[in-house]
């Protein structure tokens, strides 16, 4: 029994990075309908962001206030300059844009930092909470604690805000929000920054526990689209339930399904994506896509 | 005086021309209306006010140009369109569907009275305000649309077939609010509407739009009395 909740533990730990990925791509689908596909390169570039200004000797905090500022302003400049002039084309069209910026990120930080891997400091105190039989490392409290945070935040933002309200009403109508005043060209730049900001915070939480490199955030990646299909792509809450579900049943199978194993695991977020789209393919908290004119 | 005028105004969709120069002039504080049959461009028109199409030609309201402006812009000098479709934000509240309406405004004080405001127009919407906007039935998500209009305090607003899909008693109780807001505040309307009567009895002026062109213009008595508007329109010989 302790041995299972230990697993769920460390489950969760793993489920919070996915969601915090998964969150950033539902922030994008929500306002443009794109699934980005760069998202995870541009989250692995912020944590090259970070790591320099880290190895040039400032604290990691401080380093990551501007790596999280560098992120916004550079999400903002990417649907400025890439995304905008595909506005509108078909689906195939952005697909491809997306993937393309995949390629061109991985190959930039390449060649800016090399493929070699460099180790990333942890910020959390090493150790442990013991819970009864239970260990919990100040890490996964960490990595719990700073998704709570942003998710605490874009809560506050969305609904408390009107910057939020504006935002929340480009994503479900964009032509009706440009007849009240809003910006929408602006909003849309501004959930691409925010997208990006939140997809940095899981590039700057998984680097301590892989390695970072290039090609880090690749299957981070999987297991966040598996976290969104299963929530629904268009349920920020969504992104977060499935990010930790998706955590947890990865530990699960990876402990107690024998044939799995460590290296079956990445098999996990497809299953799930798979029977999601079979069973339920608007995800737990999406809206399925009926129209009510 | 904050009139509106338009100006062989010009206006399609790619390279596809609907309006063939539109001009009209709507004096403030009154209500004109526009007729004329499905197709004819009634749609096109507003949108070309309100930005949503590129057009060419002018419309100044007050002296200020609207025409080749984008819609944000035309909402900031204070133009209010309630579209076809009503454009409502369905899976938002009802409360922050009227917000939205206000959103280009400043002075919190000055929004709440005006919420308060729109209560009294309509008080079935104080009871929803939590409500998701989709689930409103039809003649209320037009009483909100209006709402969300008027919380623009708007100088000029647009309302595209307001009775469309109501029932004659709700479309009648709409038509007398707009009227009412228009006697309260002064505000400038123009209204397409399938339903004559109940346009031209608020409006002081009116146009008959065909295929793209003012076919006939006049004050509303004057078109009522029309033959031939009477025969397609209205349903009766004069
Ligand atoms: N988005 C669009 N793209 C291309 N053509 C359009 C578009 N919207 C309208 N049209 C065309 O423009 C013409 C005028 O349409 P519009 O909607 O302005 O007419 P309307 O007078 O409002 O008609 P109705 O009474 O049916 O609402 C029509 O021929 C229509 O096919
Ligand atoms: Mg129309």
């Amino acid at each position: 029994m302790a041995g299972f909740l230990q697993q769920i533990v460390t489950g969760l730990g793993a489920g919070a990075i996915y969601a915090s990925l998964a969150l950033a791509l539902v922030l994008i689908y929500q306002f443009t309908g794109i699934v980005n596909f760069a998202q995870g390169e541009l989250a692995m570039f912020s944590t090259y962001v970070a790591w320099t200004l880290v190895a040039a000797g400032m604290s990691f905090w401080l380093a990551l206030v501007i790596t999280l500022v560098v992120s916004f302003v550079g999400g903002m400049l990417i649907e400025r300059v890439v995304i905008r002039p595909v506005e509108g084309a078909p689906e195939l069209t952005i697909v491809i844009v997306t993937v393309g910026l995949f390629i061109f990120v991985n190959a930039a930080a390449g060649w800016i930092w090399t493929f070699l891997i460099k180790d990333f400091p942890n910020p959390f105190p090493g150790g442990a909470l013991e819970l009864g039989a239970v260990t919990v490392n100040f890490s996964t409290l960490g990595v719990l604690g700073v998704v709570a945070l942003v998710m605490g935040l874009l809560y506050l933002l969305f609904q408390h805000t009107k910057i939020g309200l504006g935002m929340r009403a480009v994503a479900t109508n964009p032509a009706s929000a440009r007849l009240v005043g809003i910006r929408v060209g602006w909003t849309l730049a501004l959930g691409w920054g925010l997208a990006a900001t939140v997809g940095a915070v899981s590039g700057v939480l998984v680097a301590p526990l892989l390695f970072l490199e290039p090609n880090m955030m690749a299957g981070v990646l999987i297991y966040a689209f598996a976290a969104a299909t299963l929530g629904g792509f268009d349920s920020p809450v969504g992104a977060v339930v499935g990010g930790l579900v998706v955590g947890v049943a990865e530990t699960l199978a990876g402990a107690y399904v024998g044939f799995i194993g460590s290296d079956l695991k990445i098999g996990v977020p497809l299953l799930i994506i798979l029977a999601v789209l079979l069973l339920r393919p608007q995800g737990l908290f999406g809206r399925a896509a009926v129209e009510r004119a | 005086m904050s009139d509106l005028v338009v100006d062989g105004l010009v206006a399609g969709y790619g390279d596809v021309r609907v309006l063939h120069g539109v001009s009209f002039t709507v004096r403030q504080g009154e209500v004109c209306a526009i007729l004329g049959p499905n197709g004819a461009g009634k749609t096109t028109l507003l949108r070309a006010l309100s930005g949503m199409v590129r057009t060419r030609g002018t419309a100044t309201l007050g002296g200020t140009e609207l025409a080749g402006r984008s819609p944000d812009t035309v909402a900031r000098l204070g133009v209010a369109h309630v579209p076809e479709g009503r454009g409502t934000f369905m899976p938002l509240t009802v409360e922050d569907n009227l917000r939205l309406g206000a959103f280009v405004r400043r002075g919190r004080a000055e929004v709440e009275a005006d919420l308060e405001r729109i209560f009294t127009y309509f008080p079935v919407l104080k009871t929803r305000l939590k409500q998701e906007a989709g689930s409103l039935s039809g003649g209320e998500q037009q009483m909100l649309a209006l709402g969300r209009a008027l919380m623009l305090r708007p100088r000029l607003l647009l309302l595209d077939e307001p009775s469309l899909g109501l029932a004659p008693l709700v479309t009648r109780e709409l038509f007398r609010i707009v009227q009412a807001i228009n006697a309260e505040e002064q505000t400038t309307v123009v209204v397409v509407e399938q339903n004559a009567h109940l346009a031209l009895g608020i409006a002081q002026q009116a146009h008959v739009l065909e295929t793209g062109r003012i076919v006939l213009s006049g004050t509303a008595e004057d078109i009522r009395a029309d033959e031939q508007v009477a025969q397609s329109y209205l349903g009766y010989r004069v």
